[in-house]
């Protein structure tokens, strides 16, 4: 390749031995058994009584500078391994991580801190921690200061620092010491929404300018498929998924949202989607442009289409539709209209949900097509849970602040009008 | 192979196997400046949240002083060998092993100490061990103003200068340059296997008096001259640093021989290159058994 990659892994694998089960005063032991089991030879009976756990196996991917790329995956699935591995806090097991440039990690909030010094003395001494000449701190002192909106508190130990300055200081200490790859496990999760607009500005400004490549890991799907151009998505410990942030996140949401899929009304169960008088043989989420996604944009139509096989003549077809949230029917809707269809013809229905109807939350969808034949004879196709999606925020990063807070199980776009009452007052 | 200072050009890699020796030690220069830093933790740690920290310092080194010199040179009335006072004789002998045996007791604890830190963020971590001196630094710059306080004392009662002011006083800083080496050498295994047995420095603790007993600071070395007891005495190297010190300072002729102090030497350097490789080998697999 032409192009000089800034970070290359491969093959990368992390190994623990952990105790087998059924250990007695477990919460008790495990401390002093880490402890005890610390030389890279393990003791003859730890050896027997453990076995190996992969926490990481043959992870390979590589990344161009100024990329940001998302980190997604279920607890335990590596992610914050692999991130260890990479701020050289743990040794790799098997495989090798090329890289270039200076890593700073951002693994933990103030990790390296000393509550008792102050932000001044803090910061001199995370950029001797991250190895950074003292002249290059000295220069970029203010503008970290600044930064961080800690003007004022410069001179007083962090202690008294609240949870959101405190992000503020690590942040920008991180992000001024000249990074060439920015390890960042979580580290939004507090803050507040201007803040967290900034820090993202600032990670994109410097990914363009400078080729930062930033490796974020996250569960939050909304700030990876808003600020990375790639997400790698790892599943117990292995590379499962690698592309695009916007088709791996909608990937990975709909098998998490599948798990937590909520159930469906009544109506709808016990039936099954295959009978001999038809079946429904597909149920998708697609974008206005007609491509398959996993989940919508807020702020973009998105439709489902259910597409099904009839196997009877004379038959007229109605297609419904459910939608839940957190357990709850937000909404069905039918077509109003009955159409005549043909037997063993394949036909599609789509169904548009507009846009700024749903909130940023997660659905699940279940399907019903109705087959009458003649006089009132009914009978219907119904898929369970045919589709879960979560509905993403708006894309501008000012809408944040809202996305935040509580949302009903919809989030229509109200149409509002404020005016002044004149008062009854004739003038003349 | 560097990683983080030298910055944008520089190429690395990480790998199961650990670096070599000499990259650590490179990368301790780059990181140097951690060394100020930990040192100067080391320090606040020591009198934090006691109300009469620095008076707990004192009592903590003279002390042991103080009380050595009751009991051995106004109880038991040991003398040394050219008619030195007791105490300065004491003091000179005990000033580079308070040295040995404080630094090895801040060093053993230094990265079960940093535990957090260490599990979080990357840096050499031998510099820990090293920067952990600090506290017996002071200590053994509080014990020189003892000496000096103690000489003019002498001075002004029995009218003789004891600390001689001939070039041989140079030989002072060097012995106790050699204690901080040893010291640091055997804490580069033992900081290590405290983090794995914590019984490590319990064992320092008690171990600690005893080899002080066996070593010629409560007695002059002329007392035992030939037999198994000299030979048990000239196996620690602290041996050659109290002596070289007490040259130093007193002019007391040399009881060890250039060929045994030779071999201290050795056994200093060979503890101390096989205790970084030790450190250099554990410590990585350490991180994530913390």
């Amino acid at each position: 390749m032409s192009t000089p990659k800034s970070l290359i892994v491969e093959g990368l694998g992390k190994r623990y031995w952990i105790r087998r089960a059924a250990e007695p005063r477990r919460g008790a032991m495990s401390r002093l058994d880490r402890i005890r089991s610390f030389l890279s030879i393990p003791l003859a009976h730890e050896l027997l009584n453990s076995k190996e756990f992969w926490a990481l196996q043959g992870v390979s991917f590589d990344v161009e500078p100024g990329t940001v790329l998302g980190v997604v995956g279920a607890n335990g699935a590596g992610k914050t391994t692999l991130l260890k591995i990479l701020a050289r806090v743990i040794a790799p097991s098997t495989g090798h991580v090329r890289g270039r440039g200076r890593v700073v990690s951002l693994l933990e909030l103030g990790a390296g801190f000393d509550d008792e010094a102050t932000a001044r003395e803090n910061v001199y001494m995370n950029a001797a921690l991250n190895g950074i000449p003292h002249d290059v701190v000295q220069r970029r002192f203010d503008q970290i200061i600044d930064f961080a909106e800690l003007q004022e508190f410069v001179d007083q130990p962090v202690q008294f620092y609240s949870s959101g300055m405190y992000l503020r200081l690590a942040f920008s200490v991180a992000i001024n010491m000249e990074p060439a790859i920015l390890l960042a496990d979580e580290i939004l999760a507090v803050g507040d929404a201007t803040f967290q607009e900034r820090c993202l500005r600032k990670v994109h400004e410097l990914a363009r300018t400078t080729g930062l490549t930033v490796l974020f890991v996250s569960h939050d799907m909304e700030a990876i498929t808003r600020i990375c151009d790639r997400a790698i998505w790892l599943k117990d410990g292995q590379l499962h998924r690698d592309g695009a942030a916007d088709e791996v996140i909608s990937e990975y949401q709909s098998t998490v949202w599948e798990r937590l899929a909520a159930t469906s009304s009544d109506d709808f169960k016990g039936s099954s989607h295959v009978s001999k008088y038809g079946e429904i043989t597909e149920v998708s989420l697609l974008s206005p442009d007609g491509r398959p996604i996993g989940s919508p944009r807020r702020d973009e139509d998105a439709y489902i289409r259910v597409r099904f096989r009839t196997h009877r003549a004379r038959t007229r077809v109605r297609c419904s539709f459910e939608l839940h949230s957190k357990g709850m029917l937000v909404l069905r809707s039918t077509q109003t209209d009955l159409q005549a269809v043909g037997p063993d013809r394949n036909y599609q229905a789509m169904v548009k949900i507009p846009a700024n109807l749903l909130a940023d939350t997660g659905y699940t969808v279940s399907v019903g097509v109705t087959l009458i034949r003649g006089e009132g004879e009914e009978h219907a196709l119904v898929m369970n849970r045919a589709l879960s999606f979560m509905v993403y925020g708006d894309q501008e990063i000012g809408g944040l602040g809202m996305s935040l807070q509580r949302k009903g199980l919809v989030d229509p776009e109200l149409e509002w009008t404020l005016k002044l009452e004149e008062p009854n007052v004739v003038r003349t | 192979m560097s990683y983080g200072p030298r910055a944008a050009a520089a190429d690395w890699v990480i790998e199961p196997k650990s670096d070599s020796i000499f990259a650590r030690i490179a990368e301790v220069w780059q990181y140097r400046r951690l060394l100020g830093y930990f040192a100067t933790r080391a320090l606040q740690m020591l009198y934090k949240r006691s109300s009469f920290g620095w008076i707990w310092m004192m009592v903590r080194i003279c002390a042991p002083i103080g009380l050595n010199s009751l009991i051995f040179g106004g109880v038991l009335n040991v003398k040394s060998t050219d008619g030195t006072p007791y105490f300065l004789f004491l003091l000179c002998g005990q000033t580079p092993w308070t040295l040995f045996d404080q630094s090895l007791l801040f060093i053993t604890r230094s990265l079960e100490r940093n535990r957090k830190l260490i599990s979080k963020v990357y840096f050499p971590r031998l510099i820990l061990p090293v920067a952990s001196v600090s506290p017996a630094l002071l200590f053994i710059t509080i014990l020189s103003l003892v000496l000096v306080a103690t000489d003019i004392y002498l001075h002004q009662r029995l009218g003789i200068w004891y600390i001689t002011l001939e070039p041989q006083l140079l030989l002072a800083p060097v012995a106790v340059i050699i204690s901080l080496v040893f010291a640091i050498a055997v804490g580069f295994w033992t900081s290590v296997l405290q983090v794995r047995y914590r019984d490590i420095r319990y064992g320092i603790r008690y171990a600690m008096p005893m080899l002080m007993y066996l070593t010629s600071i409560l007695w002059p070395l002329s007392h035992i001259k030939y037999g198994w007891a000299r030979a048990l005495v000239m196996l620690n190297p602290m041996e050659s640093a109290i002596e070289l010190f007490r040259y130093g300072t007193l002019g007391t002729p040399l009881e060890i021989s250039t060929g045994v102090m030779a071999a201290h030497m050795v056994a200093i350097g060979v503890t101390a290159a096989t205790g970084i490789w030790f450190f250099n080998r554990v410590e990585s697999a350490s991180v994530d058994k913390i």
